[in-house]
């Protein structure tokens, strides 16, 4: 997208944005030339935006999985390893199974998701961004990009349907 | 025959409570929450700093000196001896772990069920359950002795290639607290990061790098909300049956052993429901010094909250009665020799009084305080009974663990138990929670701004006939 800006709308409001997002619609702009920067989560349905897609769902079976083996490993792969008879117990008890399995399976589970989340997300990130301090004030922004010479255009759409402001957004330091 | 109502006898007609009572039906500008809630961090008086003088010095003499002393001397210096060798520090961890049951509860039991009035006070209950875990971690490194050595618990063979024996009650307590601490210390994070953003977009000088290092980058794209919420609806969901197996676990512990008093199959339930009383009953009281001491708090935290809290506390205290009554009388019933001999022991020995104490805490205040909504909603009562609770409750553990090893089936062991230095170390253990509390408070945003704003944006008045009725739009 050499041959275009990119411009920063700014709303009140999550009425006032969603038409914004219309109004970019019958510009001719498709959903993913367009971002949401919100303070709050807002429904995609709300927006009118299709519905976004998350591998942290994904990324948090896999490690459910991962948990699970590594529990296994724990409770029977040590006493395959380096059999110790204590008392003529056995030496592969299913019941001390469960409760091994089930903690390392949450901990894949959930450290799978935190993790999955910062790899999604592409966090950490420290690079400069196109970003406001309004927006963690409860403003809704709009992040778009604009094709070169429909600036006023856009603009002048955009404040009639509700706009604060619509700026050429810089990447700046956070 | 027609049925007419009537008003009752002595009865006066209700005013309309005004809606603005409720934080949900109160809204205030995003940009001035997010202020109030800054402001409250960067006030620091002078009595803030003579608190944490105060309990930094506790925490150095009770605390670090003493377990200097400890690791010096030997457990010799403590009242562990024959026959009990589990004394208060193991009172101490079932009491923390109890402690930090509170913010997963709230925060992730009441997100699942959609409890609007929880939105506020998350926070402050997550913060307590990771800063109660470091407690009750502290506490099992002290009951250790020679603390050096706990990296025999990890799962890595010693030099006689011998692993830690994952078939005892303990390693699965060693790996249930801690896949417990990592899962509630993420759970604690993860909605943190908008607030830490927040607060990165409104500071400058080290808080600044402070914050923009924590807040990784946030900007609150669709695509970080997605991944933000689709993570938390998983910790949310998960982190709820590892509560209840920590608990369990711990009372596991016990059960597992075939002593009288210990040897119960109600161990499981009736900690994790001991834990919830103990929990609830402490978030009560963190709300009330939050509310009290810092600003713009009363704002954020409402008499509706404490009310809230109140109600899940008088529940929890019912189903604890409940419990104690099961694992009361089935020995009572059973008529085992040494389980008489233990019930007489707790209930007319030397110490019987902490018996009635404990019953008096757990049961009756509660009972008699919690029922009047008045009376849940006065934030310095419901302090009050929180304290009475946790005192409750600290006696409880008391009673099972060095009143229950007190008694066994060699009587000639048989001695009562007189704590020495633990004593010390547990008052270090209480000061460095409020302390972790205090400088945390001040550090991280205890309100959880946009999930407040997010409840607001979501609730509305509605008319029907002549009543106006809240209701909750999903929006998220």
């Amino acid at each position: 997208m050499s041959d275009s800006t990119i411009l920063l709308a700014i709303f009140e409001d999550i009425e006032p944005a969603s038409k914004g997002i219309d109004v970019l619609h019958k510009l001719g702009l498709s959903d993913d030339q367009m971002n949401i920067i919100s303070g709050i989560p807002v429904k995609e349905a709300i927006l009118g935006r299709p519905d976004g897609r998350t591998h942290v769902g994904r990324i948090a079976f896999g490690g459910a999985i991962l948990g699970l083996l590594f529990g296994l490993f724990l409770i029977y792969g040590i006493p395959f390893l380096f059999p110790l008879d204590a008392g003529g117990q056995p030496i592969y008890p299913v019941p001390q199974g469960f409760i091994i399995c089930f903690e390392m399976t949450m901990l894949g589970l959930m450290g799978s998701a935190f993790l999955g989340m910062f790899v999604d997300s592409g966090f950490p990130s420290y690079t400069p961004k196109e970003y406001v301090p309004e927006i963690s004030a409860g403003r809704i922004a709009l992040l778009f990009h604009c094709p070169s010479g429909k600036q006023k255009g856009f603009t002048d759409a955009l404040m009639k349907s509700g706009a604060q402001s619509v700026i050429p957004a810089e990447a700046n330091q956070l | 025959m027609s049925a007419i109502a009537k008003p009752l006898i002595g009865s006066h007609t209700t005013e309309e409570e005004d809606p603005r009572e409720h934080l949900m039906h109160d809204p205030l500008p995003r940009g001035e929450m997010n202020t109030m809630v800054l402001e409250s961090m960067h006030t620091t008086t002078w009595k803030y700093w003579s608190l944490a003088g105060f309990l930094t010095f506790i925490v150095l003499t009770c605390l670090v000196y003493a377990w200097y002393l400890l690791i010096m001397n030997g457990l010799g210096v403590t009242g562990d001896n024959r026959p009990v060798y589990w004394g208060i520090f193991l009172v101490n961890v079932v009491f923390w772990i109890g402690i930090s049951h509170a913010g997963t509860f709230i925060s992730a039991i009441l997100r699942v069920l959609k409890v609007e009035s929880r939105r506020p006070f998350t926070r402050a209950a997550e913060l307590m359950t990771t800063f109660g875990l470091v407690q009750a971690g502290l506490s099992v490194f002290m009951h250790m002795g020679r603390v050096w050595l706990s990296y025999w618990l990890l799962p890595i063979p010693n030099e006689r290639t011998i692993w830690p024996d994952f078939h005892s009650p303990l390693m699965w307590d060693f790996m249930a607290i801690n896949t417990y601490l990592i899962c509630s210390t993420m759970y604690l994070f993860l909605p943190l990061l908008p607030d830490l953003a927040m607060a990165r977009d409104r500071s400058t000088g080290w808080r600044k790098t402070f914050y923009k290092i924590l807040s990784l980058g946030f900007r609150g794209t669709e695509g970080e909300w997605k991944n933000l919420k689709t993570a938390m609806n998983i910790f949310a969901f998960a982190i709820i049956p590892v509560m209840f197996s920590v608990h369990t676990i711990v009372s596991w512990d016990f059960a597992m052993a075939t002593r009288p008093g210990w040897s119960s199959t109600v161990f499981g339930p009736y900690f994790v429901i001991g834990a919830l009383h103990s929990g609830m009953a402490a978030v009560a009281i963190v709300l009330f010094m939050i509310r009290s001491t810092m600003k713009n708090m009363k704002y954020f935290i409402r008499p509706e909250h404490f009310d809230t809290l109140a109600k899940l506390s008088l529940m929890v205290s019912m189903a604890w009665a409940y419990f104690y009554f099961n694992d009361y009388l089935v020995p009572w019933y059973g008529g085992d020799k040494w389980e008489k001999i233990l019930q007489d022991f707790t209930q007319r020995g030397p110490i019987g009084w902490l018996w009635y104490v404990m019953l008096f805490c757990n049961i009756v205040v509660p009972w008699s305080i919690l029922w009047r909504k008045k009376w849940r909603q006065t934030p310095w009562l419901m302090a009050i009974v929180g304290l009475i609770i946790n005192i409750g409750m600290w006696i409880e553990r008391y009673v099972i663990i060095p009143e229950a090893l007190t008694i066994n089936r060699m009587p000639f062991t048989w001695e009562i138990y007189v704590p020495k230095l633990e004593i010390f170390l547990t008052i270090g253990t209480f000061a460095f929670f409020f302390l972790l509390y205090l400088l945390a408070s001040r550090l991280i945003p205890l309100i959880p701004v946009w999930e407040v704003q997010e409840g607001q944006e979501s609730h509305m008045l509605r008319k029907i006939g002549k009543a106006k009725i809240s209701t909750v739009s999903e929006i998220d």
